[in-house]
């Protein structure tokens, strides 16, 4: 299946642990450094100031640098705690690797919200990205918080409604 | 002896050839895993990995986002001079291989409780990381040959360094490798590793060793040994990134060091990467086609 951002509920809905998707569009970046405070600012009412809906977004669990983008593990501790404040604020898909606690999966199949896996093929993601904006946090560098605009992007459905591929 | 700025442009070259190229032999056990490979979402991550790698190769940029940490070994021959300033010329090699690459800009800046907890920033340029020390090793021959090594951040968390209470059985310690193993490359999310394992007497030597493990290993050539490592590990059904299959390992790279007389051995396992070995080799003396 072919997703485009923001991801609609019905779209969610349909998808199923195990899916092959390409995805297009405008997604953020962060990881183990941005991703609590972008939960702060949820939390204490200023995200609208990023100038961003976080209703349908994605996450792509990444850094940004010259280097290119490419999934690190979403189970590290800051990144995996972060899934289910960030789906309660509207973002409907988090993009990376690696297993998730069963509660993870749980908490996000009740806010109808996925979890996707994305092989780490740099070069070839590098040919698929094509604008990269700085939108908070600068002083994180890499990981800082990134918009980016990506083409076809190859993902599976890594958990969705409870399920998990690595049941 | 070449030249200073000649073995600083070899250098440079070498760490960017680690960065963006799969060996031959790699590439061929990527192809004969796909071929083997029963598992449809595997076969997937394993050809898109491959695929990768062409695209990598051709534009001579970094194969994954997580560049590594770049890791030197020398090879010193009879008659090599190794100075001071010949070591300052590698290093600086480095240096301009990582802002050719471009390797990410990951160097942690401040003083050591600044580098701990990351509050001292990040230096924002390719060269701020620093390579690892370097390991030296004695070899027949009369020139230098270096090896660069680039070592990712995932292997690095889930590797293990500990003691095998071996009881005098070579299968208790190749039973734990694997059942160690099965558990790194499972929390890895980076699969299919190539396991790269050293066993020594100490940790340092250990971990020496799984590094020259990786230096001289080969996916053409696996003694019997690395061949039931990884049968063992694969069968975990673990498969690329976790999603299941055949292959979670492509292959074992073993070293066996000396030992002593100890119930203790010190076993280094590092689950390396779909990428890892991400490694590269040149010849830096003159008159060193035998090395």
């Amino acid at each position: 299946m072919d997703i485009t951002t923001p991801i609609t509920e019905e779209q969610a809905a349909a998808l199923q642990a195990g899916d092959t998707v390409t995805l297009s569009g405008y997604i953020l970046c962060g990881r183990d450094a941005v991703l609590p405070k972008l939960q702060k600012m949820i939390d204490d009412g200023t995200v609208s100031s990023l100038g961003i809906d976080l209703a349908g977004q994605v996450i792509f669990h990444t850094a940004v640098s010259p280097a290119g983008v490419g999934p690190t593990s979403s189970n590290k501790l800051e990144i995996e705690s972060s899934m289910i404040p960030l789906s309660k604020a509207g973002v409907k898909m988090h993009l990376g690797k690696g297993m998730l606690k069963k509660e993870t999966i749980e908490g996000l199949a009740e806010l109808n919200a996925l979890y996707a896996v994305i092989p780490p093929v740099t070069a070839l993601l590098g040919e698929k990205t094509s604008e990269i904006r700085l939108l908070a946090f600068p002083e994180l560098g890499m990981e800082a918080l990134h918009l980016i605009r990506v083409d076809r992007y190859p993902a599976i459905i890594g958990a969705a409604h409870g399920r998990s591929i690595y049941e | 002896m070449r030249s200073y700025e000649e073995i600083v442009s070899i250098v440079s070259d070498t760490l960017v050839r680690a960065g963006s190229v799969f060996s031959e032999d790699k590439k061929e056990a990527y192809r004969r895993a796909i071929d083997k490979e029963t598992n449809e979402k595997t076969k997937w991550v394993m050809e898109t990995i491959l695929e990768n790698a062409e695209a990598a190769e051709k534009n001579r940029s970094p194969l994954c986002d997580d560049t590594g940490i770049p890791h030197v070994v020398l090879d010193i021959g009879d008659e090599a001079v190794v100075t001071g300033r010949f070591l300052d010329a590698v290093k600086t090699g480095i240096a301009e291989g990582l802002k050719a690459l471009p390797g990410r800009p990951m160097g942690i800046m401040g003083n050591d409780l600044q580098r701990i907890d990351q509050s001292g920033g990040l230096n924002p340029e390719s060269d701020g990381v620093e390579p690892a020390p370097f390991l030296i090793r004695r070899v027949t021959g009369s020139g230098v040959r270096i090896h660069v090594l680039m070592f990712g951040g995932g292997p690095a968390i889930r590797g293990l360094t500990y003691r095998v209470f071996h009881k005098h059985s070579v299968e208790t310690v190749v039973e734990e490798i694997a059942n160690r193993a099965k558990e790194g490359v499972a929390q890895l999310g980076c699969s299919p590793c190539t396991l790269a394992v050293g066993i020594g007497r100490s940790h340092y030597e250990a971990a020496s060793l799984m590094l020259e493990a990786q230096v001289d290993g080969r996916y053409d050539v696996q003694s019997e040994l690395e061949k039931e490592i990884t049968k063992r590990v694969n069968e975990a059904d673990i498969g690329a990134l976790g999603l299941h299959g055949d292959t979670s390992v492509l292959a074992t790279f073993l070293k066996v060091g000396p030992q002593r007389a100890s119930g203790v051995r010190i076993v280094c396992i590092r689950p390396a990467c779909c990428f890892e070995p991400r490694k590269a080799s040149a010849v830096l003396s003159d008159g060193t086609e035998d090395i």
